[in-house]
């Protein structure tokens, strides 16, 4: 493991962080001039214009340009100095040297605080026109365009290439989303193929790729090629080494120079490729032999690199085309689907495998809040949760998404079989929704072109120094934990999908909203119809009561017994009538009058229910059992006394032992702040199918005058004074055995 | 029984009772007609009509009526309602030594603690129970007509 990170640090160091934008050098196939602007005063200068132009360095320094070059050339540069360079490159120049004159191609640009002029000399003379340029691309750009797929695109491209540089061997790179390169496309009269075989990231450093897209051509005419130093070392105007980014001629990191050598390429070209500003692949060409490749050549193969970075967008998005189609469609359900639906995962759970076909996953899992639908193969509940956490914090745009998630998450080593692939959606961090989809592992035999894990050479001051790979020899690696990686049709279609079911989820949360606000006003219209109604019910009752009275005493003589006896029945059943409405008009009040929350000692409370029931059944004998005090709490201390009142006088009524107890007492649980709260009896106990009528209103179990009777709202009484503190109420009952009542008297904090 | 004897000789200011309900009305009325001392009842059915009465205005413009010793009161009235009557009553300066007792169906505690508040002499819940309500009524005349003394220019 140790020697692991090692080679890791060593990697860093030699690769990643090489400054190979300021080397100080150039190649020697050209003179690099850099100018003072704006008055184009040569400052600096490569050691070898006495070779090119036959002007020692020294010569050079100091003077201005229009020493070198004729009144027009200089005119030209200085013109556009504040505008675009694009519009002069190449300059056709002409450089008076001391026995003839010497034609050059010139390429300005402006960099680093200064103009940088690069000069090559041009092989043969007479420049090229304009129609030479014509026909050049002319043909390899109609046949791009007529090329069906990608990869035809690719095959097309460096067949033409290779026939315009005469490369022996041309190549397109493709970049995978890790930054491995796969060789796509390959034209070349070697005998051995590249195609198909696979690099690692580490073979193109992160600061290449960089140069790679400010240049978008990079031409070594010889890797043997001794480099040329810059006269004075630093620019003058910073004292810093010149920054050669943007530099044609810029000298070769001699760590790439050796993976040539490696590879027995002497001369090497490449063209980006680039898509959405980023790049996308390389064509690349390799040559066996020192190669130059005249600027206008370049120009070409620069400018079908460019035409084919165009293409690319279109080729990549007309494939899958029915694929897209599909997805498309398979979208359109599922929201007509979702939007039916009143419930976000009602609407899920109706989707079933359409939510797999959706990205082509084998198992899928939709959260919401604390709920959880599964669809196909998935990891178990507990390891989702810790996924899904770990998910969270590294969601990009609501997104997350990884083809080898055991390399990212060791934890998903155990379950890599049915989602080593992860699509992660979030549509709301609110209301906990998400959405993850899974695809299984699959094996992939991948070609190295060589070994990917690069040797590091043990250095004779026993440091570690890595060097390019010797070997491209074809190297085979299974790999494993890894799914086929989504596409980016189906996260675009997931994206799509997210935006459409916030817009459902936001409606149903608005009904529900509604709907609440609804059932609220219904309730209390409904309280205050039961408070009006229970009180208008009492004058009439009051009337029937009295008028049977005055029968009773104006008519007793005349009454035969069987007659008063009715009467009699008559005004009982008022009274009872008029407990009943009492009862309601009680319960009624109870949800109209406002809670008062105070802290309250339920210890002491309890024992003044207990005193005053006691004191009203002095001939009842139970045993009061509270295990330890009760605590205080926040709550209505009024209607927490009849919810201890009706708890405590039901457990005591509905006994038939010898020996009564009621035991009063509380639970603490983990997590929770809140005690819950019991009363227990060894009374009559709850048949089981009879435990959830206990609470409805007026629902009696037993005879009305069996167990002394009562009008069956208290219970009633007792889960509306728990509702309104927020609690919950529940009992457990063993019948001829006893209950339990277990309750809470405020909100239990949502896990 | 000689004070009692006294007090039915002398003569009774009315009882004003403002009820809708013409069988609470009888009630009250059978067991106002059993006690020993005979007490004009005046009856209004409503508040306007009690306010009418009290201000002697519209049709009881003309009666010639002494004030009532005790105003028996149902908050829940057609129209100008028990509570409105009671705080009107309760802020003139002329009538509010009339003595008032609320006689009701309201259990609220709100009506209660509002009664109160505007100055209601007494609050008693309508019985539902022959028995209760006839010792209610006859300890509320006891009392008022009996055991209090009220200024005098009620009684003139």
């Amino acid at each position: 493991m140790a020697e692991m990170t090692d080679r890791v640090s060593v990697d860093l160091t030699n690769c990643d962080r090489e400054p190979i934008h300021i080397p100080g050098q150039i190649q020697p196939h050209g003179v690099l001039l850099v100018l003072h602007a704006p008055d184009l005063n040569i400052i600096q200068v490569s050691n070898n214009t006495q070779e090119l132009m036959g002007r020692p360095p020294e010569a050079l320094l100091g003077t201005p340009l229009s020493d070198l070059l004729n009144e027009p050339q200089t005119q030209q540069i200085q013109q556009c100095l504040t505008e675009d360079f694009e519009s002069v490159n190449p300059l056709n120049l002409s450089i008076a040297c001391p026995d003839r004159a010497i034609e050059f191609d010139g390429i300005v640009h402006r960099w680093d605080g200064v103009v940088m002029l690069e000069l090559e000399p041009r092989a043969n003379s007479g420049s090229p026109n304009f129609f030479d340029f014509y026909y050049q691309v002319k043909e390899p750009i109609t046949r791009i365009q007529k090329a069906p797929t990608l990869l035809d695109l690719c095959q097309v491209v460096v067949k033409e290439i290779r026939r315009i540089t005469g490369f022996e061997r041309v190549m397109v790179y493709q970049f995978d989303t890790e930054g491995a390169g796969t060789v796509i496309a390959e034209d070349t009269d070697q005998e051995t193929p590249y195609l198909g075989l696979r690099y690692p990231p580490s073979d193109i450093p992160k600061q290449a790729r960089q140069l790679y897209t400010l240049n978008w051509l990079r031409l070594i005419p010889d890797a043997y090629y001794q480099p040329v130093a810059l006269i004075p070392d630093y620019n003058p105007l910073t004292d810093r080494p010149l920054d050669l980014s943007l530099a044609v001629l810029r000298s070769v990191s001699p760590l790439h120079l050796e993976y040539l050598h490696n590879m027995g390429v002497t001369a090497s070209m490449s063209v980006s490729l680039m898509q959405d500003q980023k790049l996308w692949g390389l064509i690349a060409c390799h040559h066996s032999s020192p190669k130059y490749m005249p600027y206008h050549i370049r120009t070409v193969c620069e400018f079908i690199g460019q035409v084919m970075s165009a293409e690319l967008a279109n080729k990549e998005s007309s494939e899958d085309g029915e694929y897209k189609r599909q997805l498309k469609s398979l979208q359109t359900q599922v929201v007509e689907t979702l939007s039916q639906s009143n419930y976000f995962l009602d609407g899920v759970e109706q989707l079933n495998t359409q939510l797999l076909h959706l990205v082509n996953a084998t198992g899928a899992v939709v959260c919401s809040g604390d709920r959880r639908v599964y669809v196909g193969d998935t990891p178990t509940e507990a390891e989702i949760d810790i996924l899904l956490d770990w998910i969270k914090s590294r969601l990009d745009q609501s997104i997350f998404e990884t083809r080898s998630l055991p390399k990212q998450y060791p934890a998903a080593e155990s379950f890599k079989a049915i989602a080593s692939g992860v699509l992660a959606l979030e549509i709301s961090r609110i209301h906990h929704n998400y959405i993850l989809w899974f695809r299984p592992e699959v094996l992939q035999t991948v070609n190295w072109g060589g070994n990917p894990n690069k040797p590091v050479e043990v250095l004779d001051d026993g440091g570690l120094r890595m060097s390019p790979r010797k070997s491209f020899q074809l190297w085979r690696e299974t790999v494993q934990g890894c799914a086929l990686p989504w596409k980016p049709c189906e996260l675009e279609a997931v994206v799509e999908l997210r935006s459409l079911i916030v817009g459902i989820v936001l409606r149903q949360a608005e009904d529900l909203a509604a709907m609440n606000y609804e059932l609220k006003r219904s309730n209390e219209e409904l309280d205050s119809f039961a408070y009006i109604a229970s009180h208008d019910l009492k004058e009439p009752l009051r009337g029937i009561h009295n008028y049977a009275n005055f029968l009773m005493e104006d008519y007793a003589e005349t009454l035969t017994t069987d007659g008063v006896s009715k009467l009699e029945t008559l005004v009982r059943l008022t009274q009872r009538m008029e407990n009943l409405i009492n009862s309601l008009l009680h319960f009624s009040r109870l949800g109209r009058t406002e809670l008062m929350c105070q802290s309250v000692n339920l210890d002491q409370l309890v024992q003044q229910v207990i005193a005053t029931l006691t004191m009203a059944r002095p001939h009842i004998e139970v045993e009061f059992r509270i295990p330890r005090p009760l605590p205080n709490i926040g709550c209505d201390r009024a209607q927490t006394n009849e919810l201890f009142a009706n708890l405590i006088s039901n457990a005591i009524k509905y006994n038939d032992k010898p020996e009564k107890w009621v035991e009063i007492g509380f639970l603490t649980r983990e997590g929770t702040e809140h005690p819950t709260f019991y009363i227990r009896d060894n009374g009559i106990g709850i048949p089981q199918e009879h435990q959830q009528k206990i609470f409805q209103i007026f629902r009696r179990l037993h005879g009305r005058d069996e167990f002394g009777g009562g009008t069956g709202a208290g219970l009633t009484i007792v889960r509306k004074v728990v509702e309104r503190h927020g609690g919950r109420i529940w009992i457990e009952s063993i019948l001829t055995q006893g209950t339990t009542f277990y309750f809470t008297l405020a909100a239990e904090a949502v896990i | 029984m000689t004070s009692n004897l006294a007090v039915s000789n002398r003569r009774m200011p009315p009882l004003l009772v403002v009820e809708d309900s013409n069988e609470d009305f009888e009630a009250l009325q059978r067991l106002l007609a059993r006690l020993p001392l005979t007490i004009p009842i005046q009856r209004c059915i409503n508040g306007d009509q009690a306010l009418a009465c009290l201000y002697r205005t519209g049709a009881y413009e003309d009666h010639q009526l002494p004030r009532p010793g005790l105003i028996m009161l149902d908050l829940n009235l057609p129209g100008t309602d028990g509570r409105e009557v009671l705080r009107r009553i309760k802020q003139e300066k002329m009538l509010k030594e009339i003595p008032i007792v609320i006689f009701t169906t309201s259990s609220n505690p709100q009506d209660i603690e509002d009664c109160y508040q505007y100055g209601v002499n007494s609050y008693i819940i309508k019985p539902i129970n022959f028995a209760q309500l006839k010792r209610d009524v006859q300890v509320i005349v006891d009392y008022w007509f009996v055991v209090t003394t009220l200024p005098s220019d009620l009684e003139d």
